[in-house]
Protein backbone atom coordinates (compact mmCIF):
# COMPACT_ATOMS: atom_id res chain seq x y z
CA UNK A 1 0.00 0.00 0.00
CA UNK A 2 2.95 2.11 1.05
CA UNK A 3 4.67 1.56 -2.07
CA UNK A 4 1.44 2.04 -4.49
CA UNK A 5 0.87 5.18 -2.84
CA UNK A 6 4.52 6.40 -3.39
CA UNK A 7 4.20 4.99 -7.03
CA UNK A 8 1.04 6.72 -7.67
CA UNK A 9 2.56 9.75 -6.12
CA UNK A 10 5.72 9.86 -8.30
CA UNK A 11 2.97 9.30 -11.39
CA UNK A 12 1.17 12.66 -10.65
CA UNK A 13 4.18 14.71 -10.06
CA UNK A 14 5.08 13.32 -13.99
CA UNK A 15 2.32 14.25 -15.02
CA UNK A 16 2.21 17.42 -14.01
CA UNK A 17 5.63 17.68 -15.72
CA UNK A 18 3.72 16.55 -18.90
CA UNK A 19 1.16 19.32 -17.81
CA UNK A 20 3.05 22.83 -17.32
CA UNK A 21 4.66 22.05 -20.82
CA UNK A 22 5.10 25.52 -23.09
CA UNK A 23 1.45 25.18 -25.02
CA UNK A 24 2.25 24.24 -28.86
CA UNK A 25 -0.02 27.37 -29.73
CA UNK A 26 -0.70 30.20 -27.40
CA UNK A 27 -4.42 30.99 -29.48
CA UNK A 28 -5.54 27.57 -29.08
CA UNK A 29 -4.30 27.69 -25.09
CA UNK A 30 -6.48 30.85 -24.50
CA UNK A 31 -9.70 29.61 -26.60
CA UNK A 32 -9.93 26.56 -24.52
CA UNK A 33 -9.48 28.49 -21.11
CA UNK A 34 -12.59 30.43 -22.04
CA UNK A 35 -14.57 27.40 -23.17
CA UNK A 36 -13.43 25.86 -19.41
CA UNK A 37 -13.82 28.27 -17.99
CA UNK A 38 -17.64 28.72 -19.10
CA UNK A 39 -17.78 24.71 -18.41
CA UNK A 40 -16.01 24.80 -14.83
CA UNK A 41 -16.58 28.06 -13.34
CA UNK A 42 -19.73 29.58 -14.68
CA UNK A 43 -21.56 26.57 -14.81
CA UNK A 44 -20.52 26.04 -10.94
CA UNK A 45 -21.93 29.70 -10.33
CA UNK A 46 -25.90 28.69 -9.70
CA UNK A 47 -25.00 25.42 -7.58
CA UNK A 48 -22.62 27.32 -5.06
CA UNK A 49 -25.47 30.63 -5.27
CA UNK A 50 -27.99 28.19 -4.20
CA UNK A 51 -26.11 26.28 -1.25
CA UNK A 52 -24.61 29.54 -0.12
CA UNK A 53 -27.88 31.27 0.46
CA UNK A 54 -29.43 28.66 1.59
CA UNK A 55 -26.48 27.79 4.41
CA UNK A 56 -26.47 31.93 5.12
CA UNK A 57 -29.57 31.54 6.55
CA UNK A 58 -28.86 28.14 8.31
CA UNK A 59 -26.16 29.75 10.23
CA UNK A 60 -28.20 32.90 11.22
CA UNK A 61 -30.67 30.61 13.05
CA UNK A 62 -28.10 28.27 14.50
CA UNK A 63 -25.77 30.62 15.87
CA UNK A 64 -29.11 32.89 17.23
CA UNK A 65 -30.14 29.66 18.96
CA UNK A 66 -26.79 29.34 20.04
CA UNK A 67 -27.00 33.15 21.52
CA UNK A 68 -29.67 33.71 23.94
CA UNK A 69 -27.83 34.93 26.63
CA UNK A 70 -29.49 38.48 27.11
CA UNK A 71 -25.85 40.08 28.22
CA UNK A 72 -24.31 38.79 24.97
CA UNK A 73 -24.82 41.73 21.85
CA UNK A 74 -27.34 40.23 19.22
CA UNK A 75 -24.53 42.13 16.37
CA UNK A 76 -21.94 39.12 17.56
CA UNK A 77 -24.35 36.39 15.75
CA UNK A 78 -23.51 38.41 12.37
CA UNK A 79 -20.75 38.72 13.23
CA UNK A 80 -19.75 35.31 13.57
CA UNK A 81 -22.01 34.21 10.56
CA UNK A 82 -19.85 36.23 8.40
CA UNK A 83 -16.28 34.54 10.04
CA UNK A 84 -18.16 31.13 9.67
CA UNK A 85 -18.55 32.22 6.46
CA UNK A 86 -15.04 33.47 5.54
CA UNK A 87 -12.66 31.30 7.09
CA UNK A 88 -14.63 27.49 6.61
CA UNK A 89 -17.57 27.59 4.53
CA UNK A 90 -17.16 29.57 1.53
CA UNK A 91 -13.31 27.87 1.06
CA UNK A 92 -13.69 24.36 1.88
CA UNK A 93 -16.96 23.76 2.04
CA UNK A 94 -17.61 25.25 -0.83
CA UNK A 95 -14.17 23.16 -2.14
CA UNK A 96 -16.08 20.03 -1.04
CA UNK A 97 -18.88 20.55 -2.74
CA UNK A 98 -16.90 21.52 -6.04
CA UNK A 99 -15.16 18.20 -5.85
CA UNK A 100 -18.07 16.41 -6.65
CA UNK A 101 -19.43 18.62 -8.97
CA UNK A 102 -16.24 19.35 -11.55
CA UNK A 103 -14.29 16.46 -9.93
CA UNK A 104 -16.64 14.17 -12.07
CA UNK A 105 -16.81 16.14 -14.36
CA UNK A 106 -13.13 16.45 -15.12
CA UNK A 107 -12.25 12.69 -14.57
CA UNK A 108 -15.27 10.96 -16.93
CA UNK A 109 -14.27 13.89 -19.35
CA UNK A 110 -10.99 12.99 -20.25
CA UNK A 111 -11.40 9.09 -18.90
CA UNK A 112 -13.78 8.90 -21.46
CA UNK A 113 -11.36 10.29 -23.94
CA UNK A 114 -9.21 7.79 -22.40
CA UNK A 115 -11.10 4.82 -23.27
CA UNK A 116 -12.16 5.86 -26.32
CA UNK A 117 -8.52 6.42 -28.35
CA UNK A 118 -9.07 10.12 -28.26
CA UNK A 119 -5.91 10.89 -26.32
CA UNK A 120 -3.73 8.14 -28.26
CA UNK A 121 -5.17 10.45 -31.28
CA UNK A 122 -3.86 13.80 -29.78
CA UNK A 123 -0.18 12.05 -29.06
CA UNK A 124 -0.15 10.10 -32.12
CA UNK A 125 -0.86 13.62 -33.71
CA UNK A 126 2.33 15.05 -31.60
CA UNK A 127 -0.26 17.32 -29.89
CA UNK A 128 0.87 17.15 -26.09
CA UNK A 129 -2.48 15.85 -25.22
CA UNK A 130 -2.08 16.46 -21.24
CA UNK A 131 -1.22 20.11 -22.23
CA UNK A 132 -3.84 20.68 -24.22
CA UNK A 133 -7.15 19.11 -22.44
CA UNK A 134 -5.69 19.32 -18.83
CA UNK A 135 -3.59 22.53 -18.31
CA UNK A 136 -6.61 25.46 -19.14
CA UNK A 137 -8.71 23.43 -16.33
CA UNK A 138 -5.83 23.40 -14.05
CA UNK A 139 -5.20 27.51 -15.29
CA UNK A 140 -9.38 28.51 -14.97
CA UNK A 141 -10.28 26.80 -11.78
CA UNK A 142 -7.28 28.14 -10.13
CA UNK A 143 -7.02 31.55 -10.74
CA UNK A 144 -10.75 31.70 -10.90
CA UNK A 145 -12.21 29.96 -8.12
CA UNK A 146 -11.62 32.92 -5.62
CA UNK A 147 -14.51 34.60 -7.32
CA UNK A 148 -17.02 32.11 -6.43
CA UNK A 149 -15.59 32.43 -2.54
CA UNK A 150 -16.62 35.42 -2.99
CA UNK A 151 -20.08 35.14 -4.28
CA UNK A 152 -20.31 32.40 -1.99
CA UNK A 153 -19.46 34.84 0.86
CA UNK A 154 -21.96 37.80 -0.86
CA UNK A 155 -24.49 35.60 -0.99
CA UNK A 156 -23.93 33.74 2.27
CA UNK A 157 -24.68 37.00 4.28
CA UNK A 158 -27.67 37.49 1.72
CA UNK A 159 -29.06 34.51 3.28
CA UNK A 160 -28.56 35.71 6.37
CA UNK A 161 -29.70 38.51 6.00
CA UNK A 162 -32.96 37.57 4.09
CA UNK A 163 -33.72 35.12 7.28
CA UNK A 164 -33.72 38.06 9.92
CA UNK A 165 -35.33 40.19 7.51
CA UNK A 166 -38.13 37.88 7.59
CA UNK A 167 -38.20 36.12 11.09
CA UNK A 168 -36.47 38.94 13.04
CA UNK A 169 -35.09 36.18 14.76
CA UNK A 170 -32.09 39.45 15.93
CA UNK A 171 -32.83 42.91 14.79
CA UNK A 172 -31.84 43.86 11.35
CA UNK A 173 -29.54 46.72 12.08
CA UNK A 174 -27.46 44.00 14.30
CA UNK A 175 -26.95 41.60 12.00
CA UNK A 176 -25.81 44.35 9.46
CA UNK A 177 -24.00 46.06 12.17
CA UNK A 178 -22.36 42.49 13.22
CA UNK A 179 -21.24 41.76 9.39
CA UNK A 180 -19.18 45.05 9.25
CA UNK A 181 -17.81 44.29 12.92
CA UNK A 182 -13.92 43.75 13.57
CA UNK A 183 -13.03 43.21 9.79
CA UNK A 184 -10.03 41.51 8.84
CA UNK A 185 -8.99 41.59 5.04
CA UNK A 186 -6.71 39.06 5.67
CA UNK A 187 -9.14 36.41 5.92
CA UNK A 188 -10.43 37.32 2.87
CA UNK A 189 -6.56 36.62 1.46
CA UNK A 190 -6.84 33.35 3.23
CA UNK A 191 -9.92 32.23 2.15
CA UNK A 192 -8.88 32.67 -1.52
CA UNK A 193 -5.56 31.33 -1.21
CA UNK A 194 -7.73 28.26 0.00
CA UNK A 195 -10.10 28.41 -2.85
CA UNK A 196 -7.46 28.54 -5.26
CA UNK A 197 -5.52 25.64 -3.75
CA UNK A 198 -8.13 23.01 -3.04
CA UNK A 199 -9.59 23.97 -7.03
CA UNK A 200 -5.51 23.33 -8.36
CA UNK A 201 -5.93 19.97 -6.37
CA UNK A 202 -9.58 19.29 -7.71
CA UNK A 203 -9.11 19.69 -11.11
CA UNK A 204 -4.92 18.07 -10.64
CA UNK A 205 -6.15 14.87 -9.08
CA UNK A 206 -9.20 14.49 -10.84
CA UNK A 207 -7.48 15.03 -14.43
CA UNK A 208 -4.86 12.87 -13.39
CA UNK A 209 -7.13 9.42 -12.52
CA UNK A 210 -9.50 10.20 -15.86
CA UNK A 211 -6.14 10.32 -18.08
CA UNK A 212 -4.73 7.27 -17.01
CA UNK A 213 -8.03 5.43 -16.81
CA UNK A 214 -8.50 1.89 -17.92
CA UNK A 215 -11.37 -0.93 -18.54
CA UNK A 216 -13.96 0.34 -20.32
CA UNK A 217 -16.89 2.47 -18.77
CA UNK A 218 -16.46 0.87 -15.42
CA UNK A 219 -13.24 2.05 -15.20
CA UNK A 220 -14.20 5.77 -15.96
CA UNK A 221 -16.59 5.18 -13.40
CA UNK A 222 -14.09 3.76 -11.26
CA UNK A 223 -11.54 6.87 -11.73
CA UNK A 224 -14.28 9.44 -11.03
CA UNK A 225 -15.22 7.98 -7.69
CA UNK A 226 -11.52 7.66 -6.40
CA UNK A 227 -11.15 11.27 -8.14
CA UNK A 228 -13.55 12.74 -5.96
CA UNK A 229 -12.63 10.79 -2.28
CA UNK A 230 -8.93 11.18 -3.06
CA UNK A 231 -9.27 15.33 -3.23
CA UNK A 232 -12.29 14.88 -0.59
CA UNK A 233 -9.64 13.83 1.64
CA UNK A 234 -6.28 15.44 0.60
CA UNK A 235 -8.95 18.99 0.57
CA UNK A 236 -9.38 18.20 4.49
CA UNK A 237 -5.76 17.73 5.04
CA UNK A 238 -4.73 20.49 3.13
CA UNK A 239 -7.12 23.10 4.76
CA UNK A 240 -5.20 21.68 8.62
CA UNK A 241 -1.80 22.29 7.21
CA UNK A 242 -2.58 25.90 5.52
CA UNK A 243 -4.85 27.04 8.77
CA UNK A 244 -2.24 26.11 11.19
CA UNK A 245 0.51 27.67 9.01
CA UNK A 246 -1.43 31.04 8.12
CA UNK A 247 -3.81 31.61 11.01
CA UNK A 248 -0.89 30.69 13.17
CA UNK B 1 9.33 2.47 -45.96
CA UNK B 2 8.98 1.07 -43.01
CA UNK B 3 11.00 -1.53 -41.78
CA UNK B 4 11.20 -3.76 -39.02
CA UNK B 5 14.03 -6.18 -37.83
CA UNK B 6 14.21 -9.05 -35.30
CA UNK B 7 11.10 -7.19 -33.24
CA UNK B 8 10.84 -8.67 -29.90
CA UNK B 9 8.01 -7.46 -27.70
CA UNK B 10 7.13 -9.15 -24.26
CA UNK B 11 4.40 -8.33 -21.27
CA UNK B 12 4.80 -10.27 -17.87
CA UNK B 13 6.81 -12.66 -19.13
CA UNK B 14 4.55 -13.85 -22.12
CA UNK B 15 5.72 -12.82 -25.41
CA UNK B 16 3.84 -11.49 -27.66
CA UNK B 17 6.13 -10.63 -30.83
CA UNK B 18 8.29 -12.79 -31.18
CA UNK B 19 11.49 -11.75 -34.00
CA UNK B 20 9.42 -9.83 -36.58
CA UNK B 21 11.19 -9.03 -39.80
CA UNK B 22 9.13 -7.44 -42.59
CA UNK B 23 9.30 -4.17 -45.22
CA UNK B 24 6.26 -1.72 -45.84
CA UNK B 25 6.50 -0.45 -48.85
CA UNK B 26 5.42 2.91 -50.44
CA UNK B 27 2.61 3.32 -52.68
CA UNK B 28 1.02 -0.01 -51.61
CA UNK B 29 -1.52 -1.20 -48.81
CA UNK B 30 0.58 -3.49 -46.55
CA UNK B 31 -1.86 -5.72 -44.16
CA UNK B 32 -1.03 -7.52 -41.03
CA UNK B 33 -3.63 -9.96 -40.96
CA UNK B 34 -4.13 -12.55 -38.18
CA UNK B 35 -6.48 -14.18 -35.61
CA UNK B 36 -7.49 -11.82 -32.78
CA UNK B 37 -5.11 -12.09 -29.93
CA UNK B 38 -2.08 -13.30 -32.18
CA UNK B 39 0.24 -9.53 -31.55
CA UNK B 40 -1.47 -7.49 -34.57
CA UNK B 41 -2.21 -4.34 -32.44
CA UNK B 42 0.75 -5.07 -30.35
CA UNK B 43 2.94 -4.76 -33.56
CA UNK B 44 1.02 -1.80 -34.93
CA UNK B 45 1.29 -0.08 -31.77
CA UNK B 46 5.09 -0.94 -31.71
CA UNK B 47 5.15 0.54 -35.49
CA UNK B 48 3.44 3.99 -34.39
CA UNK B 49 5.83 4.37 -31.21
CA UNK B 50 2.83 3.87 -29.17
CA UNK B 51 4.61 1.12 -27.30
CA UNK B 52 8.53 -0.05 -26.99
CA UNK B 53 9.76 -3.02 -28.01
CA UNK B 54 11.79 -5.02 -25.65
CA UNK B 55 14.74 -5.54 -28.94
CA UNK B 56 15.03 -4.99 -32.52
CA UNK B 57 14.24 -1.76 -34.73
CA UNK B 58 11.91 -0.19 -36.72
CA UNK B 59 13.21 2.25 -39.64
CA UNK B 60 11.47 5.20 -40.82
CA UNK B 61 12.93 5.66 -44.78
CA UNK B 62 16.95 5.07 -43.35
CA UNK B 63 16.15 6.82 -39.42
CA UNK B 64 15.86 4.19 -36.95
CA UNK B 65 12.20 4.62 -34.78
CA UNK B 66 14.92 4.25 -31.45
CA UNK B 67 17.49 6.22 -32.57
CA UNK B 68 15.25 9.51 -32.94
CA UNK B 69 15.12 12.25 -30.26
CA UNK B 70 11.54 13.14 -28.74
CA UNK B 71 11.55 16.31 -31.32
CA UNK B 72 12.50 13.87 -34.03
CA UNK B 73 9.81 11.42 -33.48
CA UNK B 74 6.97 14.70 -32.82
CA UNK B 75 7.92 15.85 -36.36
CA UNK B 76 7.61 12.12 -37.52
CA UNK B 77 4.00 12.07 -36.03
CA UNK B 78 2.89 14.80 -37.83
CA UNK B 79 4.12 12.85 -40.81
CA UNK B 80 1.99 10.11 -40.21
CA UNK B 81 -2.02 9.16 -40.33
CA UNK B 82 -3.74 7.26 -37.79
CA UNK B 83 -6.91 5.77 -38.05
CA UNK B 84 -8.23 4.11 -35.28
CA UNK B 85 -10.48 1.03 -34.61
CA UNK B 86 -13.23 3.26 -33.27
CA UNK B 87 -12.24 6.29 -35.31
CA UNK B 88 -11.31 8.12 -32.51
CA UNK B 89 -13.02 11.50 -33.54
CA UNK B 90 -12.86 14.48 -30.82
CA UNK B 91 -16.53 14.29 -28.83
CA UNK B 92 -16.29 17.97 -28.80
CA UNK B 93 -15.74 18.84 -32.36
CA UNK B 94 -17.87 18.94 -35.50
CA UNK B 95 -16.94 17.05 -38.27
CA UNK B 96 -14.61 19.81 -39.74
CA UNK B 97 -13.45 20.87 -36.53
CA UNK B 98 -11.65 16.94 -36.16
CA UNK B 99 -10.15 17.58 -39.82
CA UNK B 100 -9.28 20.96 -38.86
CA UNK B 101 -7.43 19.65 -35.51
CA UNK B 102 -3.97 18.60 -36.71
CA UNK B 103 -3.75 22.18 -38.54
CA UNK B 104 -4.13 24.12 -35.98
CA UNK B 105 -1.61 22.67 -34.28
CA UNK B 106 0.86 22.22 -37.17
CA UNK B 107 0.27 25.17 -39.92
CA UNK B 108 0.49 28.73 -39.91
CA UNK B 109 -2.62 28.63 -42.03
CA UNK B 110 -5.41 31.10 -41.86
CA UNK B 111 -8.74 29.68 -40.52
CA UNK B 112 -9.97 30.44 -44.57
CA UNK B 113 -7.39 28.08 -45.65
CA UNK B 114 -8.05 25.21 -42.79
CA UNK B 115 -11.05 25.53 -43.97
CA UNK B 116 -10.67 24.75 -47.45
CA UNK B 117 -8.63 21.96 -46.89
CA UNK B 118 -10.73 20.11 -44.23
CA UNK B 119 -13.38 20.44 -47.37
CA UNK B 120 -11.08 18.84 -50.04
CA UNK B 121 -10.54 16.07 -47.64
CA UNK B 122 -13.54 15.60 -46.48
CA UNK B 123 -15.10 15.45 -50.24
CA UNK B 124 -12.27 13.27 -51.18
CA UNK B 125 -13.81 10.73 -48.38
CA UNK B 126 -17.30 11.25 -50.08
CA UNK B 127 -18.65 13.39 -46.73
CA UNK B 128 -20.01 16.69 -47.70
CA UNK B 129 -22.76 18.51 -45.72
CA UNK B 130 -21.69 17.19 -42.38
CA UNK B 131 -19.40 19.94 -41.62
CA UNK B 132 -21.15 21.15 -38.52
CA UNK B 133 -22.34 18.10 -37.45
CA UNK B 134 -21.01 16.09 -34.24
CA UNK B 135 -19.51 12.72 -34.14
CA UNK B 136 -22.42 11.22 -32.17
CA UNK B 137 -24.48 12.16 -34.87
CA UNK B 138 -22.82 9.90 -37.14
CA UNK B 139 -23.17 6.86 -38.46
CA UNK B 140 -20.13 4.48 -38.09
CA UNK B 141 -19.55 4.08 -41.71
CA UNK B 142 -19.29 8.28 -41.84
CA UNK B 143 -17.27 8.06 -38.39
CA UNK B 144 -14.93 6.09 -40.34
CA UNK B 145 -14.74 8.56 -42.94
CA UNK B 146 -14.26 11.34 -41.09
CA UNK B 147 -10.93 9.36 -39.31
CA UNK B 148 -9.86 9.01 -42.88
CA UNK B 149 -10.09 12.98 -43.63
CA UNK B 150 -8.57 13.23 -40.17
CA UNK B 151 -5.42 11.34 -40.72
CA UNK B 152 -4.83 12.43 -44.31
CA UNK B 153 -5.02 16.46 -43.39
CA UNK B 154 -1.69 17.34 -43.09
CA UNK B 155 -0.67 15.16 -46.27
CA UNK B 156 0.99 12.23 -44.53
CA UNK B 157 3.72 10.02 -45.61
CA UNK B 158 2.48 7.08 -43.28
CA UNK B 159 -1.24 5.81 -42.71
CA UNK B 160 -1.76 3.47 -40.26
CA UNK B 161 -5.18 1.65 -40.02
CA UNK B 162 -6.28 -0.50 -37.25
CA UNK B 163 -8.84 -2.43 -38.55
CA UNK B 164 -10.76 -0.25 -40.40
CA UNK B 165 -14.28 -1.95 -41.18
CA UNK B 166 -14.69 -3.84 -37.89
CA UNK B 167 -18.56 -2.73 -36.97
CA UNK B 168 -19.52 -2.26 -40.64
CA UNK B 169 -21.51 -3.58 -42.83
CA UNK B 170 -19.55 -5.95 -45.80
CA UNK B 171 -20.97 -2.87 -48.73
CA UNK B 172 -19.50 0.03 -46.53
CA UNK B 173 -16.79 -2.15 -45.73
CA UNK B 174 -15.98 -2.89 -49.16
CA UNK B 175 -16.40 1.26 -49.67
CA UNK B 176 -14.33 2.24 -46.59
CA UNK B 177 -11.52 -0.61 -48.03
CA UNK B 178 -11.27 0.99 -51.95
CA UNK B 179 -10.99 4.51 -50.20
CA UNK B 180 -7.97 3.74 -47.74
CA UNK B 181 -6.50 2.00 -50.92
CA UNK B 182 -7.26 4.82 -53.64
CA UNK B 183 -5.93 7.32 -51.22
CA UNK B 184 -3.07 5.31 -51.26
CA UNK B 185 -2.23 4.89 -54.54
CA UNK B 186 -2.93 9.12 -55.14
CA UNK B 187 -0.85 10.60 -52.19
CA UNK B 188 2.27 7.55 -52.52
CA UNK B 189 1.63 6.96 -48.98
CA UNK B 190 3.32 3.80 -46.88
CA UNK B 191 0.09 2.41 -46.13
CA UNK B 192 -0.35 -0.80 -42.48
CA UNK B 193 -3.98 -1.90 -42.62
CA UNK B 194 -4.32 -4.23 -39.33
CA UNK B 195 -7.40 -6.65 -39.83
CA UNK B 196 -8.89 -9.99 -39.74
CA UNK B 197 -11.40 -9.43 -42.65
CA UNK B 198 -10.81 -11.81 -45.31
CA UNK B 199 -12.99 -9.20 -47.64
CA UNK B 200 -10.28 -6.34 -47.49
CA UNK B 201 -7.26 -8.75 -47.33
CA UNK B 202 -8.30 -9.99 -50.71
CA UNK B 203 -9.78 -6.69 -52.17
CA UNK B 204 -7.04 -4.76 -51.05
CA UNK B 205 -3.82 -6.64 -50.08
CA UNK B 206 -0.81 -5.61 -52.08
CA UNK B 207 1.45 -6.67 -49.59
CA UNK B 208 0.21 -9.10 -46.88
CA UNK B 209 1.60 -10.50 -43.55
CA UNK B 210 0.50 -13.36 -41.32
CA UNK B 211 1.06 -13.13 -37.68
CA UNK B 212 -0.12 -16.50 -35.51
CA UNK B 213 0.94 -16.48 -32.29
CA UNK B 214 3.32 -13.93 -32.26
CA UNK B 215 5.27 -14.96 -35.57
CA UNK B 216 4.94 -13.52 -38.88
CA UNK B 217 4.90 -17.03 -40.48
CA UNK B 218 4.17 -16.11 -44.04
CA UNK B 219 4.29 -13.44 -46.70
CA UNK B 220 2.60 -12.92 -49.69
CA UNK B 221 -0.06 -10.78 -51.76
CA UNK B 222 -3.72 -11.15 -52.33
CA UNK B 223 -3.24 -13.56 -55.08
CA UNK B 224 -0.92 -16.04 -53.24
CA UNK B 225 -2.72 -16.03 -50.26
CA UNK B 226 -5.28 -18.19 -51.96
CA UNK B 227 -2.39 -20.34 -52.34
CA UNK B 228 -0.97 -20.93 -48.75
CA UNK B 229 1.45 -23.42 -47.93
CA UNK B 230 1.54 -22.68 -44.36
CA UNK B 231 -1.28 -25.00 -42.36
CA UNK B 232 -2.46 -22.26 -39.77
CA UNK B 233 -2.71 -19.47 -42.52
CA UNK B 234 -4.77 -21.93 -44.48
CA UNK B 235 -6.80 -23.07 -40.88
CA UNK B 236 -7.37 -19.01 -40.96
CA UNK B 237 -8.24 -18.36 -44.54
CA UNK B 238 -10.31 -21.47 -44.65
CA UNK B 239 -12.79 -20.08 -41.71
CA UNK B 240 -14.22 -18.64 -43.76
CA UNK B 241 -16.32 -21.23 -46.24
CA UNK B 242 -16.57 -18.68 -49.39
CA UNK B 243 -12.90 -18.40 -49.26
CA UNK B 244 -12.53 -22.42 -48.17
CA UNK B 245 -14.85 -23.18 -51.66
CA UNK B 246 -12.37 -20.85 -53.38
CA UNK B 247 -9.13 -22.80 -52.28
CA UNK B 248 -11.07 -26.41 -53.02
CA UNK B 249 -12.14 -24.98 -56.17
CA UNK B 250 -8.21 -24.03 -56.86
Amino acid sequence: MVRSFFESAGRYLLFLKKVFRRPEKWRIFWRQCVIEADKLIISSILLVGVISLFIGGVLVIQTASNLENPIIDKMYIGYMVRESLILEFCSTMVALILAGKMGSNISSEIGSMRITEQIDAMDMMGVNSAGFLVLPKIAVTTILSPLLMLLSLALGLVGGYVVVETTQIIPTASYITGIKAFYNGFYIFYSCFKMSLFCFMISSIAAFNGYYAKGGSLGVGRSSTKAIVVTSILILLADLIVTQLMLY
Amino acid sequence: MIKVENLNKSFDGVQVLKNINVEYEQGKCNMIIGASGSGKTVLLKNLIGLMEPDSGDISYGDVKLSQMSDKEKMKLRQNIGILFQGSALFDFATVIENVMFPMEFFTDWSKAQMRERAQYCLEKVNVIGSDDKYPSELSGGMQKRVGIARAIALNPSYLFCDEPNSGLDPYTSILIDRLISDLTKEFNMTTVVNTHDMNSILEIGDKIGFIHQGSMLWQGDKKTILQPDCKELKDFVCANTLARNIIDGI
